[in-house]
């Protein structure tokens, strides 16, 4: 419980020290009035504007209108005399709201559930179901990690674990699972520590500004604090406001109305937090309310009262035992460390020491029960028992990782004159971008505690009135739904970002969100999920796509590849092996031998690989800065250092080794095939039939049989040519599993429709 | 299709409504990257027909490069951990003077905190080699024999005293982790010569990888297909390269049949998604990578004369040796970008002589000056010297001081250190920039990692300012938003 934190204070002092001797290299005058370089004209850009409420757009085709979404994408597609396309199949769509919301395709039971009902209201009730699903957390939470830059080690040199880092994962998860309103969600990650309802949850929740990269051996330490704190900014600018204002660190943005000023009024905000560390060492620290953690640290006093009236009672019998062990004369179970630290005097301790005595008090007992009278020995059985009572009725708090705000008096911040920590320049309040705002939001007064002004920026984030916030999460939901949002670059709302496809859908969902939506995630998922919009089929224009190749207008869904944990979890369920236990420590998949050669510390780096705990949903993956799992990493999962909006598409033949000839693929296929002739029995084409229903959700084609079963039969007596001795059973389960392997790499496989 | 801003006239500025810039940022999902390539190189969709294998290659196709290159491919001598300025490339007679004497100039702490102790004169007696006559010490006297080739930059200095940092520099431009490196940059900006190759290979230490490990080589935030691969000197040289267990070349490729014919059954159903016929390729790929690439490494192909050459024959240089052999085929087959690391793992199995510089770079020179000098000459044999170019160097250099009397140990110097460059379109044989009189710092045409890297660039045909890739914002370059300059001396 005790932690040494950051110097914050050492580092202020290196600061003043540093603005001794420094010549600043920008003239002070502009500096003087920081923001009179945001112009009239800079707040005209469309996403800082106010959201308003546009009109909905009358159409022609007023029969294809489930809701208003599609009335905004028809209007613009009958602009230009278009027909939108077809609606998908019933088992095109099923597929692509499975693997949309939960990221695992519909079970053979789900998939008759389909065909036995597939009006457009009973696809409303599938949304229904599957947004109940706990998979949804699972899906979606894994979208939110992406932003978060979320990872379980510091990166660098030792590449340290993030202790208790996978209950910020958690409480993603349940988040979403629980329609959390994004409003509040917003403000448990970015000042959880400083509501009046705060709890284990909400602190674990501030976990978002310590997940970034970290160097324990920085070359400069006041340099380092600032890309700590930088690294702070830009996900938080990055992933709520959508825009980069950190590239105004050195300078004013080149391009946006970000100034520098506007960049360090934001670091002023997080500057006072601070990272619990014990040297080198990164610490966690428990997470509970204020009340609860005041409540354990009088329990922790009492219970030190406890042990010292143990520790005296025992005194005379210790030096007794100690002497005899010293003479030899009597054994004792008790653990080495344990005599050890008894033999040293009380208050010369260390802190592991004082462990190594309070986790074997009761040994210590029983051990020293012939040196201890009936009295002594009541007495200390008596202050055991209060040490337990007092245990179980305050447990321990769950224990998270997250930085602390340890006094309400802020450390002074300084503009850096070239973003440089040792040429820092005038002293900088708390404040937000001067182009998003018309007046700064009035900065609330420290609390006993903290400053709380990251509680002030959060109620400025989490607010109808931001023109940013709404804008960006309806966008990123949008974007996760059709493969793009209707601005294309997610995290870049400045000018410098796309312009929107549909800027008054985006601010008619933006405005519907915050009010009819009341921030569910849920309601706006159920809202662009029963247009018409979001049921078109894929199906190919040359026309259309000639003229609009980019599918700005949305004249069809697109078809698109699912990302590498939808492709991994879809291979387990099908498979037959997918594991759904949730929650808790990171799982270890399987690491080939050649990658833990590359690494400096071999031996240590990656558990042995447990199989049967490795099938867990991939977003339980241990995300390991320095080694990323090759599967993941070659199937382009996101960059784990900064936020990552969207992740990229690259088709490469390392993909291809990977799927086709990895480890966990051919697992996978020899899984695949035992399911078949289990469930399926001996018949061939009902193995390939089962087989299609299972990976594709589909029935194949007579064609696609027909090759299948000519595939089996020549593969079949091909192994047996091959491999002498093999009889036709084997032959045939051999051929098989070719057969899984290559549907497990098909591109239907891999892709959403 | 690089830096495409610039290419879109004369306002820089917006990306908005810039189609073509648009889609290579928001590549992700909606068209994918293998479109967005194929359109960049002016394709459009009106010619979706062309040439299939060209239009699949898409990523890593061969580009243009800005300006004539000097040279095609680039080989990297990275000695891990930090090789000795003083005791190699930059001869320092004062050291002889003031041996064992406490060292008083300015900088008053090493890495960690450690204390600057004592100056230290080399063990290792430097020698003029060549016309040029070009010192060089006694730790290489196979490297000697290329002296006139070789260009030594002794004022080169980094912003780091940490080795994970450092190296992270030297491959990255950044002190942070996350961007792209100098291979990676290379093969964004010039695709890959032999498609059935990586273009960007990277060789590690027996002994474990450079600190920061994958770090070094990533592609940070640009496509993953530019990452750095490691190729390992064993018969299986790449992850997950050879057929499954009980599948024979014959079994893989029926397979590989059926998944062909499936694929593009589907596509007929799935028209206007080239990505997926960019995925039916990366397979057709991945078969003739794999013959390729065991093809490499088969190294019974080259004869007794040319192991000896490389020391395949003597325990010490073996390892490096097969190395710098296998390094040589890739060169032949047009791989674009090598990596070798010389040092891995920790302390004294890297150039981190901290306890004894002495015995640990005896060892680790010992174990590399023989490979690399024969790569070098055969590279010169092959006429592919003038295609091919070398960089020597670690991610600092060490202190001309040592860490106590009678503790031959150097510490980190990332003030003033040396690293050299030959082969195509290097002016050998001359020593760029100085240390003080004791090599402490560098004084005389300092050179900082961004120079050396927008020099390489330069080299490759590659314009530093304008090999760039729009991320979170901004243009971003290996060199930084900071002005970085071609160090020009060292061109032929």
């Amino acid at each position: 419980m005790f932690h040494s934190f950051s110097p914050c204070s050492l580092f202020s002092l290196a600061l003043l020290l540093a603005t001794a001797g420094v010549q600043a290299e920008q003239p002070m005058a502009d500096l003087a009035a920081p923001d009179a370089s945001v112009s009239e004209e800079d707040r005209q850009h469309w996403a800082y504007l106010p959201v308003r409420r546009p009109p909905v757009p009358a159409v022609k085709k007023k029969s294809w209108i489930r809701n208003e979404i599609d009335a905004f994408v028809l209007h613009k597609l009958e602009k230009r005399g278009w027909k939108p396309a077809t609606p998908a199949t019933p088992q095109a769509l099923a597929r692509r709201m499975y693997l949309d919301l939960v990221g695992l395709p519909p079970t053979l039971t789900e998939q008759q559930e389909i065909l036995d009902g597939s009006s457009p209201a009973d696809f409303d009730e599938l949304v229904n179901r599957l947004l109940d699903r706990q998979g949804y957390g699972e899906r979606w939470g894994r979208h939110w990690l992406d932003l978060v830059r979320f990872a379980e080690t510091n990166g660098y040199e030792r590449d340290a674990l993030k202790p208790h880092v996978w209950r910020y994962r958690d409480y993603v998860i349940r988040s979403f699972n629980e329609d959390k309103p994004y409003d509040r969600f917003i403000l448990e990650q970015l000042a959880g520590d400083e509501l009046k309802d705060d709890s284990s949850e909400t602190r674990i929740a501030t976990g978002f500004y310590r997940l970034g990269p970290w160097d324990d051996e920085p070359a400069d330490f006041a340099e380092d604090r600032f890309d700590q704190l930088d690294d702070m900014l830009n996900a938080t600018a990055q992933t709520f406001l959508g825009i980069t204002l950190a590239c105004a660190r050195c300078h004013d943005h080149k391009f946006e109305a970000y100034t520098q000023h506007d960049y360090y009024k934001m670091i002023a905000i997080f500057n006072p937090l601070s990272r619990p560390q014990q040297g080198r060492g990164d610490r966690d620290s428990a997470a509970g309310s204020v009340e609860q953690l005041e409540r354990i640290t009088k329990r922790d006093m009492a219970m030190a009262g406890q042990e010292k009236i143990f520790l005296d009672i025992s005194r005379e019998a210790t030096t007794a035992f100690l002497g005899k062990i010293k003479a030899m004369e009597v054994e004792s179970d008790l653990p080495v460390k344990t005599i050890e630290a008894l033999g040293i005097e009380r208050d010369k301790r260390s802190t592991d020491q004082h462990q190594q005595i309070r986790g074997q008090l009761s040994k210590i007992l029983a051990t020293l029960a012939p040196w201890l009278d009936d009295e002594q020995q009541a007495q200390c059985q008596a202050a055991l028992s209060e040490m337990e009572r007092l245990k179980k009725e305050t447990p321990d708090l769950p224990r998270g990782y997250f930085y602390v705000e340890l006094s309400p008096k802020a450390p002074e911040t300084h503009l850096l004159v070239r973003g440089k920590a040792s040429a820092p320049g005038p002293v900088v309040g708390p404040g937000t971008p001067t182009v998003l705002t018309p007046s700064q939001p009035d900065f609330l007064a420290p609390s006993e505690r903290t400053t709380q002004r990251r509680l002030t920026l959060a109620r400025w984030i989490a607010s109808t009135q931001n023109p940013l916030t709404a804008r960006v999460i309806v966008n990123r939901v949008w974007q996760h739904h059709f493969g793009a949002g209707i601005v294309r670059s997610p995290s870049d709302f400045g000018v410098m970002g796309s312009a929107p496809t549909h800027e008054q859908l985006l601010d008619w969902l933006a405005d519907w969100f915050v009010n009819e939506g009341q921030w569910s995630l849920k309601k706006l998922h159920r809202l662009i999920m029963a247009s018409n919009s979001y049921r078109m089929s894929t199906t190919w224009n040359k026309k259309y796509a000639a003229e609009d190749p980019e599918n700005n207008l949305l004249w069809r869904k697109p078809y698109r590849r699912l990302e590498v944990e939808a492709i991994r979890d879809s291979m387990l369920a099908i498979s037959g092996k997918l594991d759904r236990t949730m929650y808790g420590p990171s799982m270890y998949p399987f690491v080939p031998p050649e990658i833990l050669e590359g690494h400096a510390d071999k031996t240590s780096i990656w558990p042995e690989f447990n199989e049967a705990k490795a099938n867990r949903r991939t977003i339980y993956a241990y995300v390991k800065r320095s080694m990323i799992v090759p599967f993941l990493e070659v199937m382009d999962l996101c960059d784990t250092t900064r936020p990552a909006p969207k992740r990229l598409v690259t088709s490469v033949a390392p993909q291809a080794l990977t799927m086709f000839n990895g480890d966990f693929a051919n697992r996978q296929a020899v899984y695949f095939a035992e399911r078949l002739q289990q469930e399926a029995g001996p018949a061939l084409p009902n193995q390939i039939q089962l087989a299609y229903r299972l990976a594709v959700c589909r029935e194949p084609t007579r064609r696609e049989s027909t090759l299948m079963q000519e595939f089996l039969a020549h593969e079949q007596a091909r192994q047996k040519d091959e491999n002498e001795g093999l009889d036709n059973e084997q032959a045939h389960h051999r051929a098989l599993v070719q057969m899984c392997r290559v549907i497990l790499n098909l591109n239907e496989v891999a892709y959403a429709d | 299709m690089l830096n495409l801003h610039r290419q879109l006239g004369p306002n820089p500025t917006p990306c908005r409504q810039a189609r073509r810039e648009f889609l290579w940022e928001t590549g992700a999902g909606f068209t994918g990257l293998a479109l967005v390539d194929l359109l960049s190189r002016d394709g459009f969709f009106n010619q979706l027909k062309a040439d299939e294998k060209e239009k699949i290659q898409g990523l890593l196709a061969p580009k243009q490069p800005h300006f004539k290159p000097r040279a095609t491919r680039c080989v990297f001598f990275f000695m891990n951990g930090g090789p000795s300025q003083v005791d190699t490339f930059d001869p320092k007679p004062a050291l002889e003077k003031y041996h064992d004497k406490k060292y008083e100039g300015p900088v008053k702490v090493g890495s960690n905190g450690r204390p600057i102790g004592y100056l230290m004169k080399s063990p290792f007696p430097f020698t003029q080699h060549g016309q040029s006559g070009l010192p060089i010490s006694s730790l290489y006297p196979h490297l000697a024999g290329h002296a006139d080739d070789l260009c030594v930059i002794r004022s080169m200095y980094t912003d780091t005293a940490a080795h994970a940092s450092g190296c992270i520099q030297m491959n990255t431009g950044k002190v942070g982790i996350g961007s792209p490196s100098l291979g990676s940059w290379v093969n964004y900006g010039l695709g890959t010569i032999n498609q059935d190759l990586p273009g960007y290979v990277v060789m590690i230490d027996p002994r474990g990888g450079p600190i920061g490990s994958a770090s070094n080589w990533s592609s940070g935030y640009i496509p993953a297909a530019y990452q750095g691969t490691h190729f390992r000197a064993g018969e299986s040289p790449l992850l997950n390269l050879e057929d499954p267990p009980g599948v024979t070349r014959k079994g893989q490729r029926r397979s590989l049949d059926l998944l062909k014919q499936l694929n593009q059954q589907h596509q007929v159903t799935h028209s206007g998604n080239s990505e997926l016929e960019a995925r039916i390729e990366s397979y057709e790929l991945a078969f003739r990578m794999q013959s390729e690439a065991r093809d490499v490494v088969d190294l019974a192909r080259e004869s007794k004369q040319t192991h000896r050459r490389y020391g395949l024959d003597d325990p010490r240089t073996e390892d490096f040796g097969r190395k710098c052999l296998i390094t040589k085929r890739l060169l032949e087959r047009g791989v674009r970008f090598i990596q070798l690391y010389s040092g891995g793992g920790h302390i004294e199995d890297t150039w981190d002589g901290h306890t004894n510089c002495i015995t640990n770079h005896e060892l680790h020179a010992g174990e590399t000056d023989q490979p690399m000098a024969a790569l070098m000459q055969d590279m010169k044999d092959q006429g592919l010297w003038d295609e091919t170019l070398f960089v020597w160097g670690g991610e600092f250099g060490r202190t001309p001081t040592s860490e106590g009397v009678g503790k031959p140990g150097r510490d980190h110097n990332w003030h003033g250190f040396s690293m050299w460059l030959a082969g195509g379109g290097v002016k050998g044989g001359q020593a760029i920039g100085a240390t003080d009189e004791l090599g402490f710092d560098g004084v005389e045409r300092k050179v900082h990692v961004s120079d050396l890297h927008a020099t390489i660039l330069h080299l490759m045909g590659l314009d530093h300012e304008h090999l760039s890739y729009f991320y979170q914002g901004l243009d971003q370059r290996l060199t930084g938003p900071a002005e970085s300059h071609v160090v020009q001396e060292a061109l032929a």
